[in-house]
This record gives structure tokens, sequence and C-alpha cells, in this order.
């Protein structure tokens, strides 16, 4: 039962994974993300972070599932 | 009165000293005094000297931060937390710096007639490269810009903390809505995504109905 819902949780960690590199990966190669004191990342640095799911890519991570969010209940309003 | 340290030794740093020089320029066209630390004058011993001297009513910080602290050139401390957080007391100030907001904003807000706007989380922006030597005229940097300053400039105009806030918050969302119709645009939907993280994390801590300019 734990095992079951550990790769439920799992296989959910990866589609989100996947999410965020697809939308990250259409990005223009001069497009940079500057984060705070972290630097400035261009696409292919972002989408390494996220792959790697350092802290740089779970903010981006955190970041993308909130703007998602807050997206489709903008769109639910109207 | 109004200070402002001006950081710029790295992209983000370069581009928020660029947005401030606006502002410098904005004030000054009004008669406001402005002290001006940009690049190697962002020290602890130039800011709180200045600080000190002239107490300014206005104070802009523009650098890398944490939640207990706010730097300057080299990303060397100004500000820290139960360190000299007390020389921002009397003052109004804009932190546009990571996560300050979240503790070092709280202990100044605490002081008496004193505030602090700041970010809870880290502020983020998305630039191009190509407009490192201009970064006020990049478009995709744009929306982050007019947010952030707007802060500064309903405070020039008089308005409470609590109002330059909202104001801000209101240009900010002004901007995500243009940037919604835009959806077939990569680069605008996830400057979309991070312009609203910062929105989001925007906050005010102390004596909210201070203005500056009365």
């Amino acid at each position: 039962m734990n095992d079951s819902k550990t790769d439920q949780q799992k296989l959910s960690d990866e589609e989100i994974r996947s999410l965020v590199v697809a939308r990250l990966s259409v990005l223009s190669p001069d497009t940079y993300v500057s984060i705070g004191s972290d630097g400035s990342f261009s696409r292919d640095e972002l989408i390494a972070r996220v792959q790697a799911g350092d802290e740089i890519g779970k903010e981006i991570e955190d970041i993308q599932l909130e703007w998602l969010r807050s997206w489709k209940a903008r769109a639910a309003a109207v | 009165m109004m200070l402002v340290t001006r950081p710029d030794y790295d992209p983000g740093t370069k581009y928020l000293s660029s947005w401030s020089q606006i502002l410098i320029e904005e004030a000054r066209a009004k008669g406001i005094e402005v002290l001006d630390l940009p690049g190697t004058k962002a020290t602890k011993s130039e800011f709180e000297g200045r600080l000190k001297k002239k107490q300014p009513s206005l104070v802009v910080l523009n650098g890398h931060g944490n939640e207990d602290c706010v730097t300057g050139q080299e990303g060397k401390p100004l500000v820290e937390s139960k360190v000299n957080a007390e020389i921002l007391s009397s003052s109004v100030t804009y932190a546009v710096s990571c996560q300050s907001a979240a503790r070092l904003g709280r202990e100044v807000g605490g002081y008496l007639n004193t505030a602090y706007i700041g970010y809870e989380k880290k502020f983020s922006i998305l630039h191009s490269h190509g407009y490192f030597k201009r970064p006020s005229e990049d478009p995709l940097a744009k929306p982050f810009m007019d947010f952030s300053n707007h802060i500064v400039r309903s405070l020039l105009k008089g308005h409470t903390v609590e109002e330059s806030v909202r104001r801000a918050k209101e240009v900010g969302e002004t901007h995500l809505r243009s940037l919604e119709t835009s959806l077939s645009d990569p680069d605008i939907q996830m400057a979309a995504a991070f312009l609203s993280r910062d929105i989001s994390c925007l906050v005010a801590h102390g004596d909210t109905v201070k203005c500056i300019i009365y």
C-alpha cells in the first residue's frame, strides 16, 4: 500500500518535472531568468537545474505550478 | 529626501541599478534631494554614514539579500537583522531584494513611525541577452521594472505605504492581464509566471499609513 502510494507520488513529481521542462524548452535561447543572488540562468541552465531537482530547480517548479493554478483560477472566473 | 543604494556587479543588480536611475531622475525633477550610492559606493560605511547624517524619509535598497539582510556591492551586507536594523527606524524602506521582508522587514517595521516594504520570497526577473548595457530598454524586463518602480513613484506622489503597495500590485496585475493575451509566446508566458510570484510576495510591515511626503 505504502509502496504503491510512493510510486504514485514519484510519478507525479516526474510528471511535474516533465511539464516544467517542456515549458522551459520552448523559451528563446536569449532569455535569462535572474533569481536573486542565485544568479542569471539561460534556458538550458534552467532545464538542467529542474532535471537535477536542486533548490533552484524546485523553486522554478514551484513558481510554474503556482502560475498554472492561478491561471486556471482566472480562466474559470471569466 | 531619498537614499538609494545601487550595487551593479552582476546582471541582476545591473538591472535594478538601471531601474533606480530612472527613479532618481524623476525624484530630482520633482525637487526631491537624492543621496545616490551607486556601484562601489554601495558599502556599509557609506550607507550608514549618509543615513545617520541626513536621515532620509525614503530608503531604496537594491541588491541581493536573504531573510536577515540586504547587501550592497559584491554582496557585502549593508543592513542586517539583530546587527544594525535600527538604522532604518523612522524611515520608509523599500528593499528590492530577495526574502528580506520575512525577518529583517518585520524587525524594522517594529520600530516606531517606521515602515518596510519588501519581498518575502525570492525576487526574480526575466531579461534578454543583448540588453545588459541598457537594461531599462529590455522589453522582457519592463513589466518587472514598472511594477517595482511604481512603489517608489507612488510614495513620491504622497501616497501611504499601504496605498503604494496596492497601486504597485495593480500595475503588476495590469501587466499580467496584458501578458496573458500573448499565450503563444513562451517567453511572455514565463515572464507572467515570475511576475505573478513577485506580486504575490510583496508585503509591507510597520506603520503602513505612513507617507514620505505630506
